[in-house]
């Protein structure tokens, strides 16, 4: 039976910016699927400056997290995973991290080719990163949605493999993203 | 006797006037050039300054440093040539809620009254937006420039004082009441 190598969490700023960047990507969707339902006006605005916002939140806080994970490498995957599986975690994670930049990135260049300036909750204004240009707007606003399709995708697959690590492996992927829990499951290595 | 100090009392009048005329000097009159002259606004949308500018205006400029009492501008700017660099935002602000240019098709800008300040000049003048007037005043720098001039200033006005947001756009939030306009205007003499 393979011996844990590492019974690590991650460490609470990984923690922290891990389920505060989960948090503003459901608001995210949810912001984003309530405005595009709207007609131009006020409230549709008003959604979306939030979205902006809450996106260029994102971009910092992602780019903070690379930042950490290359000073504090995340825990070992549990010992008992398949050569796949690793593989595939490897993929989803690497994949999380550059839609985190790649969406507030598209979002940020398809208000800039709009036109549109995106402010940071009213407090500054980002500048604009390229010039008004209608036909590349309608390019990256396809290409935010598509990635927001493909970030949906891998956030349910990552809940789920979360969950399945939990309930199904009983080890401690779960739970080492969470403050205040007990580690050490003891079935980790079934 | 009687009539020769009545003449001269009309005499030294004439003289008097013709005199304080010519010491305020009177007003030249130009009008903007429209390939070097720029009419901005700049607004607030969703926490982020926009520019617009209008491509159409026509400005009738009577000025002179020393009759400002008999200066005058006259601006009338084509509504319809609002463009703030894209056309959803364009159509918005043309639209029935904010300008209605099918109903207010130009706005139209009169001074009423000049005044020297420590940089330059201050203006009182009515503008009339969507069918309502009120007071703006103007502040700008005039520079003569051979026969022509230069008139550079900016205003600051609120939109809902001429209802310019109706409906959803009367809230403040997203879309600020506060406008600045900025103006560039290039004169030539009216000849």
């Amino acid at each position: 039976m393979p011996i844990r190598t590492s019974s690590g969490r991650y460490t609470a700023v990984a923690q922290t910016l891990h389920w505060l960047i989960a948090g503003l990507i459901v608001t995210q969707f949810v912001l984003a699927i309530s405005a595009d339902d709207l007609p131009i006006g006020a409230h549709k605005l008003a959604l979306l400056a939030r979205h902006k916002s809450f996106g260029m939140t994102v971009l910092m806080l992602a780019i903070t997290r690379l930042l950490w994970r290359l000073k504090n490498p995340p825990p070992e995957l549990p010992a008992g995973m398949t050569h796949l599986e690793r593989v595939l975690a490897r993929i989803s994670h690497a994949a999380f991290y550059v839609l985190l930049l790649a969406m507030p990135m598209t979002g940020w260049l398809m208000s800039s080719a709009k036109n549109y300036s995106v402010s940071w909750f009213g407090l500054f204004t980002w500048p604009n990163l390229i010039a008004k240009n209608e036909a590349a707007f309608d390019v990256l606003r396809s290409t935010h949605h598509i990635l927001g399709d493909v970030l949906f995708v891998i956030a349910v697959l990552h809940i789920l493999a979360a969950l399945k690590h939990h309930f199904w492996n009983k080890d401690d992927v779960l739970l080492r993203m969470l403050p205040f829990v007990k580690l050490d499951r003891a079935k980790s290595e079934d | 006797m009687r009539g020769r100090r009545a003449a001269s009392i009309v005499l030294l009048a004439a003289v008097t006037v013709w005199a304080a005329s010519s010491a305020a000097g009177a007003p030249t009159g130009y009008s903007a050039d429209p390939h070097q002259s720029r009419l901005e606004f700049v607004g607030v949308q969703a926490g982020a300054e926009f520019k617009g500018v209008f491509h159409k205006f026509t400005a009738d400029i009577q000025f002179a440093p020393e009759a400002l009492a008999s200066s005058h501008f006259d601006v009338q700017i084509d509504l319809n040539s609002t463009d703030t660099m894209d056309k959803d935002r364009d159509t918005t602000i043309r639209g029935a809620d904010i300008f209605d240019v099918a109903h207010f098709p130009t706005a139209h800008y009169v001074t009423r009254s000049f005044a020297k300040t420590a940089t330059g000049y201050t203006a009182v003048g009515a503008l009339t937006l969507r069918g309502v007037t009120k007071d703006v005043p103007i502040d700008f720098q005039f520079t003569q420039a051979g026969t022509g001039a230069r008139l550079e200033g900016s205003a600051k006005l609120k939109r809902l004082d001429f209802g310019a947001g109706q409906g959803d756009w009367k809230s403040t939030s997203e879309v600020a009441d506060a406008v600045k306009v900025n103006f560039v205007l290039a004169l030539k003499p009216n000849n």
